[in-house]
């Protein structure tokens, strides 16, 4: 018998069992002898499924906690909260069956036309597609995208707003710019070739030079960016079934911001404008004001959704102090741009980390970032999206890195593309479902206005001899 | 397993039943249903083994041990490589793949390899193989080796199963140094890398500056080695500690100076099955050049083996051409060993093309490798996504594998010498440590899934 051996393991096992006996090493327990059971069960017992692998399930889960609203009650947690029928517009554009403009802007998600990419898809199936919509020049970051948009580029200067030597804020919608002189060139492929016009957003400058624009290898125009400083667009149409875009600097220096690729029917057109890394302050202050707001008049969104927190879920001491003032501030500056357009407070996803426990937990400031980001939605008056409980609230990220298949990446930050389209779906369902709240309002409204009118009419004097008619008719 | 297993050591039979039971013991903890297939398969085998013993008939004996092969391949290709080929079947063919809802049962790769050695080697007469029914399936699924090796000769076993179970001290010391080994290397250092900067990097490298991917690549060539081998630690002492002993696995790989040398040190079982049983039954070894064209498809077939998917097509078809070009290199300009400079400088170079070649071994698509490569490309600097703590596990990691082999033998027989109660409290020290440092829980082993 390896007698030495048999002791040391007998003698370790009861070193493992000390803290058990022992109250004041309590703290040290490693072990629980009330898990020995688990060793005999056959099969190893699995975690049950995650219930959150759809949107379905997330909607299922908020019905069982309670979570879900009825008629005239508090909104749930997968609706959008719109008091004041801010919306309204919005709903009413996409009821109205011409083109609905989204302008989304948000962090590194959004960045990668994450959650974008899956609500543009819906919407545009149940409205109709009206293009892939505003495309920057090139990518500032590799993690940059715009699905169905293949992108390369060369010879730019690249200048993001709030990370740039220049401090104009002269950024264009999409918080970049593309400085580049003869020989800076863009190719963007598009998968989809119903497309017929792109615009090119530019800075007119004094010294402004020009480029062109090619379609399949031939030219389809050129433009000037010579003139006064201010924002400057050129648009130009091509034959049907072009996919391959090409712009050329003939002549430097230009500034350029972003391609806007149409359709023309009608239908939805949902630009994603994501700044990876970034912050609110980016809206609030980075951003130069004056040239901003036209750039957003230019646009005519009827929809400006924005998606920020995540990044500053990691600062306690800014979401506390400072977070609520630069979201107002963010809004207030789209409102009085925009001033009859819709605005949607997307709050943001969950952000697990790992505790100290070994567990995966939200990070501590999260639920009082989105608590302050719903205060601010009411206070300015604008709707709000609680992303954070409509997936699950606190703890959703842990279930999704554990479930099966994954569906938050390894930093329990970035969902994988399965995570995103469910997030996708999640607003895609709360925004169809304040649409169809909308139509159900007109309709009572148009219901009541035919009532009061006809007893308006019955009060008095017939003086329409149809509506004399119809009355005596009942 | 250890105290029911002495008591009864002198009784053979009664030895190869605890052994047995808890083979398929943890089989079944995985899945009830498929803990039939492995004393199904392992009974055929058998059968065919007493065959192949007693059979002096050259087409008969090609006839058992090709039915072996084909079953044991063919559990492989049902099971794990269906799914693979109905892919690839409607991506060429534009079809939709028929549903496929077969699950690869845990560790079968590893069952098929080290079930073949037992009938390949009796038709070779390498082995003398067994009569006794208990023995064979005793040791053709021994437990510690089943879920990820080594990969263990049949015969090597059933060798010692015949013997008198002994363990003395220095070998239970030996053996409980070598799991709490790897329990540190798997937990400590394999865990946290992956867990801290490579999982992520690998979800999703575009958000990383290229300096970060790399690091993030060297740290993936050094969570994979501690991971399996603190993997292989843990079994080799397990199976120590009743008193059987495996073959090494793990040499010190990224000391190697080039392909060749790392495949004697990396996975050595494979490594040693592939050549044994799949290069050299291939045809053509007389022929230079099918010499070179052979070590290339036994690379592919031996990434194809990890995994059913292109990533590990090309994974080994990276190592086999580089087995082939030191093998032409060696033909050229001889076997010498470099020395000094010139010594260190193609360690360098083996352990990156190595490193090169894991990326598509950890990416799960090529567009994920591809991305990985561009941003190592872009040569974009910032570590800001590195932690410190990171940094120092790295390196821990980075010394400890270079560390001379005297180190580690010297504190082996430290461990091996101390008394008992020394050996206990160094164990539990570790326990507690493990506790509070690793607090993130363990991972799955990573050759678990193949």
């Amino acid at each position: 018998m390896p007698w030495k051996t048999i002791l040391t393991v007998v003698t370790f096992a009861g070193l493992m069992l000390l803290p058990q006996a022992a109250p004041p090493l309590r703290n040290m327990k490693i072990f629980d002898p009330q898990t020995i059971p688990v060793v005999w069960q056959m099969p190893v017992p699995k975690p049950p499924p995650e219930p959150v692998a759809t949107v379905r399930n997330v909607i299922t889960i908020h019905q069982q906690a309670g979570l879900a609203s009825s008629i005239n009650e508090e909104p749930a947690a997968t609706s959008v909260v719109d008091p004041t029928h801010q919306m309204d517009r919005f709903y009413a554009s996409l009821l109205k069956g011409g083109v609905t403009r989204v302008l989304h802007y948000g962090d590194s998600p959004t960045t990668a036309d994450l959650i974008t990419a899956d609500a543009r898809a819906l919407l545009q199936k149940q409205f109709g597609d009206a293009g892939s919509g505003f495309v920057l020049i090139a990518r500032p970051w590799a993690w940059y995208g715009h699905r169905g948009v293949e992108m390369d580029a060369s010879n730019w200067k690249i200048d993001v707003a709030g990370a740039t030597a220049l401090k104009d804020g002269l950024h264009g919608l999409g918080a970049a710019s593309f400085r580049g002189s003869t020989g800076a060139v863009a190719h963007w492929t598009l998968k989809d070739t119903g497309h017929s016009k792109v615009e090119i957003a530019y800075l007119a400058q004094p010294d402004g030079g020009a480029f062109s624009m090619e379609a399949d290898g031939t030219e389809i125009g050129s433009a000037e960016t010579a003139g006064e400083q201010a924002p400057g667009y050129a648009s130009f149409t091509f034959p049907p079934g072009s996919k391959n875009f090409t712009l050329r600097v003939t002549r430097g220096p230009v500034r350029l911001y972003g391609a806007d690729f149409r359709k023309a029917g009608p239908g939805v057109v949902y630009s994603s404008l994501g700044i990876n890394g970034a912050n609110v302050t980016l809206l609030s202050h980075a951003m130069n004001g004056p040239h901003w707001a036209a750039e957003l008049q230019h646009y005519r969104p009827d929809l400006v959704v924005v998606a920020f927190g995540t990044n500053e879920s990691g600062f306690p001491t800014f979401v506390d102090g400072t977070w609520g003032k630069e979201l107002k501030a963010a809004v207030r500056r789209i409102q009085a741009a925009l001033p009859d357009v819709s605005i949607l407070l997307m709050s943001p996803m969950d952000r697990g980390e790992r505790k100290n426990n070994g567990e995966i937990g939200t990070v501590e400031a999260m639920p009082r970032l989105v608590d302050i980001e719903s205060k601010v939605a009411a206070e300015t008056g604008v709707a709000f999206f609680n992303t954070f409980q409509a997936m699950g609230g606190e703890g959703t990220m842990a279930k999704w890195y554990n479930g099966e298949p994954r569906l938050v990446g390894a930093d329990f930050i970035h969902p994988m593309p399965a995570g995103a389209r469910i997030v996708g779906e999640l607003l895609y369902n709360a925004l169809r479902e304040g649409y169809n709240g909308y139509k159900l309002r007109q309709l009572k409204e148009s219901e009541t206005g035919a009532r009061e009118s006809e007893v308006e009419s019955t009060d008095a004097p017939r003086t329409d001899p149809r509506l004399g008619s119809e009355a005596s008719k009942q | 397993m250890f105290f029911l297993y002495w008591p009864l050591a002198r009784m053979r039979t009664l030895t190869l039943a605890v052994i047995l039971f808890a083979n398929y013991f943890f089989y079944a903890r995985w899945s009830l249903t498929l803990l039939a297939l492995i004393p199904a398969v392992s009974s055929i085998d058998y059968v065919l083994g007493l065959g192949l013993q007693y059979s002096e008939n050259a087409i008969v004996r090609r006839m058992l041990v090709t039915a072996s092969i084909a079953m044991n391949l063919g559990l492989l290709a049902f099971f794990k490589y269906m799914p693979f080929f109905l892919g690839n079947w409607a991506d060429w063919t534009g079809k939709a793949a028929p549903a496929w809802n077969w699950a690869l049962p845990i560790s079968l790769s590893f069952y098929v390899f080290q079930a073949l050695t037992y009938t390949i080697d009796l038709y070779r007469r390498d082995a003398k193989g067994t009569r006794s029914y208990l023995a064979h399936l005793a040791a053709v699924s021994f437990f510690p080796t089943i879920l990820a090796g080594p990969i263990t000769r049949v015969e090597t076993l059933l060798d010692q199963f015949e013997k008198p179970k002994k363990l003395d001290a220095a070998s239970g010391g030996r053996a409980l140094f070598l799991i709490a080994l790897g329990l540190v290397k798997k937990l400590l250092i394999a865990d946290y890398l992956a867990g801290n900067l490579v999982n992520r990097v690998f979800d999703f490298p575009k958000l990383y500056t290229g300096a970060e991917v790399l690091i993030a690549v060297y740290a993936y060539a050094f969570e994979l080695y501690y991971d399996f081998s603190g993997y292989t630690d843990i079994v080799v002492g397990s199976a120590l500690l009743l008193g059987i002993k495996l073959p090494p696995n793990f040499n010190a790989p990224y000391i190697a100076d080039n392909i060749a040398d790392f495949w004697r040190r990396w996975h050595i079982t494979l490594s040693n099955w592939l050549r044994d049983y799949l290069y050299f039954s291939l045809p053509g070894k007389r022929i230079k050049f099918f010499s070179y064209t052979n070590l290339v498809i036994t690379m592919v077939l031996g990434g194809l083996w990890h995994g059913a998917s292109w990533n590990f097509v090309v994974w080994g078809a990276l190592h086999g051409v580089g087995l082939a070009g030191v093998r032409l290199w060696q033909s050229w300009r001889g076997t010498a060993k470099a020395t000094g400079f010139w010594r260190y400088f193609y360690i360098f170079l083996t352990f990156h093309y190595v490193t090169f070649a894991w990326i598509f071994f950890r990416a799960p698509d090529f567009e994920t490798a591809w991305s990985i490569l561009q941003r190592i490309a872009s040569v974009t600097i910032s570590f800001a996504n590195v932690s410190p703590e990171l940094w120092i596990i790295l390196g821990i990691g980075v010394l400890a594998h270079y560390m001379p082999k005297q180190w580690y033998e010297f504190s082996l027989s430290v461990y091996v010498r101390a008394p008992f109660y020394a050996q206990a409290a160094a164990l539990a020290a570790l326990a507690f440590g493990i506790q509070y440092v690793a607090r993130t829980g363990a991972a799955p082993f990573i050759y678990q899934r193949f």
